[in-house]
């Protein structure tokens, strides 16, 4: 998906390009003309067609913008659920892994369940509990698993 | 940082817990200890960001868990550094250092003493007097810290979390209505989660499930909060958990039961039909979590294993009697 993006943004940025240089040399080109023309010529018949550019250059150019504004919406990220229950859902059934971007790293804006501190309740942690709930988890072998896993 | 650092390590895995506090050490010494705004120092180390502090909390309370009280000591120097020993928030964090390190109950009580008096100075000191109703807690005076939980709620009747602590101590005491009362405030307060009316409809159950009065009521009522939870979050093990235990038994004592009150106030107890159909969707769900998330299909690895476990569990015995 993200390659698909990236090379139709290239493609309207290089259309882009393209337009803009064609538009420089034919002023460039056409201002030198004139200038040798305006020796003999009469005035008149030439400011008309110095203001106006040839008209491929300009469907190049709508072609190209249009392009680059598909390139960066087909480029944009998953939308985000709105609907409360399919957010909740999305939470539990997924949990960490739903909300970690293309690098890998978890969203900083992820909080999980942000009601779940209702129920962890961290003004109330009875860390005398906590401590000797941990030294048995460590007791029961739980420890020297974590250890030779970190 | 990592990124569980953020978030408060309450419900941490103990193995995530020591994982962190292992490397207390390392993170400390990588993270500035002191920011100082006036100084050619700040032009160019990292700018203070308001998680960095919220991550040495965190990290104190993960080091205290797994023991390593002198990190804890350091996070707690680094903190009252910068917001000054006055700071009621580190007025609290102190004494819940000085809890964790305490040898014996003497000690705990001349905590408790200390809170007292900084309360006695201070009585609008919100976080120590949450710490002392969770010293009570600790100490095992649980009728105390009921009556202080109280006062508090009455003082300070939007704190959700005082609400769902008090819910939780009336549980422990078997007080049910009371423990229900409470959490319907909590729910006053926070109207969308989820998880306190699955809390709720657990406890409505308990109360269904214990004492002899209104049965039915209580069991109509839970299925009503179980069938909200699952409204609110779609795929939500534990309500359908909850919805299945509680349908299993209003089917079992429903047809005895089903013309006595109709006279009561208040919302009728779902017909018998209802709870039927609700019960199968309840099978079906769950039957269908518990097969996905044990083949590991992506996107639905965010339950819980002893859950899920659970779950077939309750799914099996279901399945065994109506075998027979």
């Amino acid at each position: 998906m993200t390659w698909i993006s990236k090379s139709v943004t290239g493609l309207g940025l290089l259309l882009l390009t393209h337009a803009c240089y064609s538009a420089h040399e034919h002023s460039a080109l056409h201002s030198t003309s004139t200038a040798s023309l305006s020796s003999m010529a009469s005035h008149t018949a030439v400011a008309s067609t110095v203001a106006s550019l040839p008209i491929d250059i300009s469907i190049e150019t709508v072609v190209a913008v249009f392009v680059i504004c598909l390139g960066l919406v087909l480029g944009t990220p998953e939308l985000r659920p709105i609907q409360w229950r399919v957010w909740a859902g999305k939470i539990e059934r997924e949990g960490e892994k739903g909300f970690t971007n293309s690098d890998g790293n978890v969203d900083k804006d992820y909080v999980g369940n942000p009601f779940r501190m209702l129920e962890s309740r961290p003004g109330f942690i009875d860390i005398r509990k906590q401590r000797k709930e941990f030294a048995e988890w460590v007791r029961e072998g739980g420890g020297t698993a974590g250890a030779s896993k970190s | 940082m990592s990124s569980s650092l953020s978030h408060p390590p309450a419900h941490l895995p103990p193995a995530v817990a020591l994982q962190l506090s292992q490397q207390a050490p390392v993170t400390l010494r990588s993270t500035p200890s002191v920011i100082s705004s006036y100084s050619f120092t700040t032009l160019w180390s990292a700018a203070e960001t308001p998680e960095l502090w919220t991550e040495y909390e965190n990290l104190m309370l993960s080091c205290l868990r797994t023991g390593d009280e002198q990190s804890a000591g350091v996070c707690l120097e680094r903190l009252t550094e910068r917001f000054g020993a006055e700071n009621e928030r580190l007025m609290a964090l102190r004494g819940l250092f000085q809890e964790a390190i305490a040898k014996d109950d003497a000690t705990l009580k001349q905590v408790l003493e200390e809170y007292e008096t900084i309360l006695t100075k201070d009585p609008s000191n919100m976080p120590v007097s949450k710490r002392r109703i969770a010293l009570l807690k600790t100490l095992g005076k649980t009728t105390e810290a009921i009556t202080a939980l109280n006062e508090f709620v009455d003082s300070s009747p939007t704190d959700a979390e005082a609400w769902a602590e008090l819910a939780d101590l009336y549980v422990t005491q078997g007080m049910y209505p009371q423990a229900i009362f409470a959490l319907e405030e909590v729910l006053l307060i926070t109207p969308y989660a989820w998880n306190i009316h699955a809390r709720l409809g657990e406890v409505l159950f308990m109360a269904g499930s214990s004492g002899d009065t209104s049965t039915d009521k209580y069991l109509a009522e839970a299925l009503r909060r179980f069938c909200r939870s699952i409204e609110l979050c779609d795929d939500y093990l534990r309500g359908y958990y909850g919805l299945k235990l509680t349908t299993n038994k209003l089917l079992t004592s429903l047809p005895q039961a089903s013309r006595q009150s109709k006279s009561d106030s208040g919302l009728p107890i779902p017909d018998i039909k209802t709870v039927e159909r609700l019960n199968e969707t309840a099978t079906a769900k769950l039957s269908e979590i518990v097969r996905r998330s044990v083949s590991g299909e992506s996107g639905w690895e965010g339950y819980e294993n002893a859950e899920v476990i659970a779950a077939k569990a309750l799914l099996d015995s279901g399945a065994a009697k109506s075998i027979r």
